[in-house]
């Protein structure tokens, strides 16, 4: 990390550094400005940005009522999530924070209510604690742990069984936290618990967001020998971290070729940089980067081509891998463009596609309008302004995403565990309470 | 509770099919598995059973009653185990209606609430128009068919939604059923009516049409009668080709259906379905001129036993397999067919 603040440019550095001093207010323009400028891009920048906005979004809001909590997390959220709508993963952290807050709440009101009901339904608090220490020493493990025990409305005793909903009791459902924040009924019972402090808990919940922000890619990298064999040709596409560490992480052990297919006019530079080990100076990417090895460092044969050969290719490939921008809920992906095209190819190959991503990246919105996912980026970048007297003539567009729909990946890797693309919706309703889809 | 047929069976003994049918007919916006349930409420309202198992068994008995003597039991029995799970697993559950309670909180309960859950039945269509909404974008043409309530109000929300006749953004190709129910008309001309009337263009299509129309549409939405297991669905004769031509033309297949038309059958392919329909009938000459001279016989009372016993050519269903359904919208969001197993392992394990 750089320390002179000065020369800072505006990114995830200056924007971190500056949330410790500036007023919440202050920040979460600050946040909005960075976004729209675009002066944010990568996913987990950005959910690292909203993490910690979100953190003293909470810190700043001096109050035990887990409606006021709501509000408040709502307002930013809506402002930060309006500011650049095609970046999911703004959203997603939002949304897993204001599930911590119901959380909290009901496990509150739940204590409140019947001894009895909580010692069986709801988790205890003290094991919650305990779990923490044993997660961190070891991820690879703790897949189905970690979501049950930072979860607890995944339970399924905790949920209603929606299906009975039909015939279910009036009462309990009138003082279900699940109706919006304002209704009154439900008001009373969340504000009313005073014995815990609503916020410090969330606030770790929090901070356990953020870690698990940090250690995402080597989690996911603990597969990568499950799914790598010796000898293997695997085909990639752009320069993702979360892919490097995945083939770093078989190439200690194994031998293999890569392919990488890059992808012109976004990302070839990031991707030659990736391949040659040289990474780029302006990174907001901060940490360890920088330091790590290229494949061909540990004697990976890396054959760099552009992306328009890779059909011709993939007769020979044994493994698409490829990463992701964001995952939607039935299971397709936006990721870089050209991205679709590898994909189909593979496919028309029998070759299968393996997705690297991190569940934070696993969105609940259901894409309704594929084309509005699209991001279009710089223009420029496709025809330079020393061309520019062809630009009145011709319609230049620069289109940075793709949509990947769901039959065309045979697996999702996160740092859960490998996934059909038919089983994410389980892990989204895992993660996101459904109140919280529209946020 | 008012019930249509509480006045006249409590003289007689209860007879639960003709009081099923008596609600169907009274209400047409009521859906099979809530005329089950419902059937079933009245059952225990007629009965004074007072433990746990005899009414459990007289359910059972029931139900089983209920199934036979109906032509296409699928919709109805989504409903009546659901009605028996819930009994079960709400005394089975702890709390003020468990085994520590009074099993007469919960009889009390479902009998003084009948009317409630016709009420949240109704609801639930409004929540999955509400979901369902986003599918329907600008622009964009529907392709439905049959005569689901879920896909009219769907469709209805969606008109109403873009702000009246000025703005109406999307179109409708409804394909018509060729097979006649009791009117003249076939199934579904009163949406079609009722979206025209809010000024959406719909046109009608025969279903040998469907395929010519799919290049023009561009997603397919469709109601179901039952969602089975493995996200497939039991729904009106046609669907099935639908489904097969929106896949092979790449359009998204989108089913809406409440969730309490969840079901637990595994059917395999379209002549695994635990109905009996006479679809496929191969005949000689022979066996013509037989069916011809029976049917003089007892030309008297046919029409009548034609109707009970054998499911007439408007009440055919197919099966549409999962890997056609794009999305299923439900009550409880959109899932993916392969979620309703889950929904169903919920209540059942």
């Amino acid at each position: 990390m750089p320390s002179n603040s000065v020369a800072l440019t505006p990114g995830l550095a200056s924007f971190l550094k500056s949330l410790k001093t500036n007023p919440i207010d202050t920040s979460i323009d600050d946040l909005i400005s960075l976004l729209k400028r675009r002066q944010i891009r990568h996913s987990r920048s950005c959910a690292t940005a909203t993490a910690y906005l979100m953190r003293s979004v909470i810190s700043a809001t001096r109050t035990s009522d887990a409606n006021k909590l709501i509000e408040r997390v709502q307002y930013a959220g809506r402002r930060v999530m309006a500011a650049q709508p095609r970046e999911m993963v703004v959203g997603n952290i939002v949304r897993r924070v204001l599930g911590l807050i119901r959380d909290e709440a009901e496990d509150d009101r739940e204590g409140d209510f019947s001894l009895s009901e909580a010692g069986s339904e709801s988790q205890p608090q003290t094991p919650r604690a305990l779990d923490d220490p044993s997660e961190v020493l070891s991820y690879r493990h703790d897949g189905s742990d970690r979501s049950s025990s930072r979860q607890p409305f995944t339970s399924l005793s905790a949920t209603p069984i929606s299906m009975f909903s039909l015939l279910s009791h009036p009462e309990p459902e009138t003082s279900l936290p699940g109706t919006p924040a304002s209704a009154s009924p439900s008001g009373r019972l969340l504000g009313h618990s005073h014995n815990k402090d609503i916020r410090a808990e969330v606030l770790d919940g929090i901070n356990e967001i953020i870690d698990e922000l940090g250690q995402v890619d080597d989690q996911i990298a603990a597969y990568a020998l499950e799914h790598i064999h010796s000898n293997e040709i695997i085909l990639t596409h752009t320069s993702s971290t979360t892919v490097q560490k995945f083939l770093l992480k078989a190439a200690a052990k194994r031998k293999f070729t890569v392919i990488h297919a890059e992808s012109y006019p976004n990302n070839h530079e990031a991707t030659h940089a990736t391949i040659s080990g040289q990474a780029p100076k302006d990174d907001d990417m901060l940490s360890t980067e920088a330091f790590q090895k290229p494949l061909i460092a540990l004697g990976i044969t890396v054959i760099l081509i552009p992306d328009s050969a890779v059909f011709a290719l993939m007769s020979r490939v044994n493994k698409v891998i490829l990463g992701t921008h964001s995952v939607l809920a039935n299971g397709g992906l936006v990721a870089a463009a050209g991205t679709r095209v590898i994909a189909r190819a593979a496919k028309v190959h029998q070759t299968p596609v393996v997705v690297v991503s991190g569940v934070y990246k696993l969105s609940p919105v259901y894409p309704f309008d594929f084309d509005s996912l699209i991001e279009y980026g710089d223009v420029s970048k496709v025809i330079g302004y020393e061309d520019g007297d062809l630009v009145d003539q011709i319609d230049v567009q620069n289109p940075l995403y793709d949509y990947v729909p769901a039959e065309l990946v045979d697996l999702y890797i996160t740092n859960l565990g490998g996934h059909a693309p038919s089983y994410l919706y389980r892990i989204v309703s895992d993660h996101y309470r459904k109140e919280d889809i529209n946020v | 509770m008012a019930a249509p047929t509480s006045g006249s069976s409590n003289a007689k003994p209860f007879d639960i099919v003709a009081t099923y049918n008596d609600l169907l007919r009274s209400d047409p916006d009521l859906t099979m598995p809530i005329a089950a349930i419902e059937a079933l409420v009245l059952l225990l309202t007629h009965s004074p059973s007072s433990t746990i198992s005899e009414t459990l068994d007289l359910l059972e008995k029931s139900t089983a009653h209920l199934k036979q003597s109906i032509p296409n039991p699928i919709g109805l029995s989504a409903g009546t185990d659901l009605f028996q799970r819930y009994l079960i697993t709400t005394l089975q559950r702890p709390g003020q209606l468990g085994p520590a309670g009074d099993f007469n909180a919960i009889r009390a309960h479902l009998l003084s609430n009948g009317r409630l859950f016709i009420r949240r039945a109704k609801e639930s269509r409004d929540k999955i128009a509400a979901f369902g909404r986003g599918f329907v974008r600008d622009g964009s043409t529907v392709l439905t068919n049959g005569g689901s309530r879920v896909v009219a109000s769907l469709l209805q929300k969606a008109a109403d939604e873009k702000g009246g006749p000025s703005a109406v953004r999307f179109k409708v190709i409804y394909v018509l059923s060729s097979a006649k129910r009791n009117s003249d008309e076939p199934e579904g001309m009163e949406t079609v009516r009722a979206l025209r009337a809010k000024g959406v263009p719909v046109s009608t299509i025969p279903e040998s049409a469907v395929a010519y129309a799919m290049g023009k549409a561009d997603i397919v939405i469709v109601g179901a009668e039952g969602v089975v297991e493995n996200g497939g669905i039991v729904s009106r004769m046609g669907t099935y080709q639908i489904g097969l031509l929106a896949k092979a033309m790449g359009k998204p297949f989108y089913v809406v259906a409440e969730s309490h038309k969840f079901v637990r059958i595994y059917p395999l392919g379209q002549y695994d379905l635990p109905i009996e329909q006479r679809v496929i009938d191969f005949k000689t000459e022979e066996d013509v001129a037989d069916e011809a001279k029976q049917q003089k016989a007892v030309s008297t009372e046919t029409s009548d036993a034609k109707a009970v016993n054998t499911a007439d050519s408007a009440d055919v269903v197919d099966f549409t397999p999962p890997h056609l359904i794009s999305a299923l919208i439900t009550d409880s969001g959109v899932l993916t067919p392969s979620a309703v197993s889950e929904e169903l392992i919920k209540i059942w394990f």
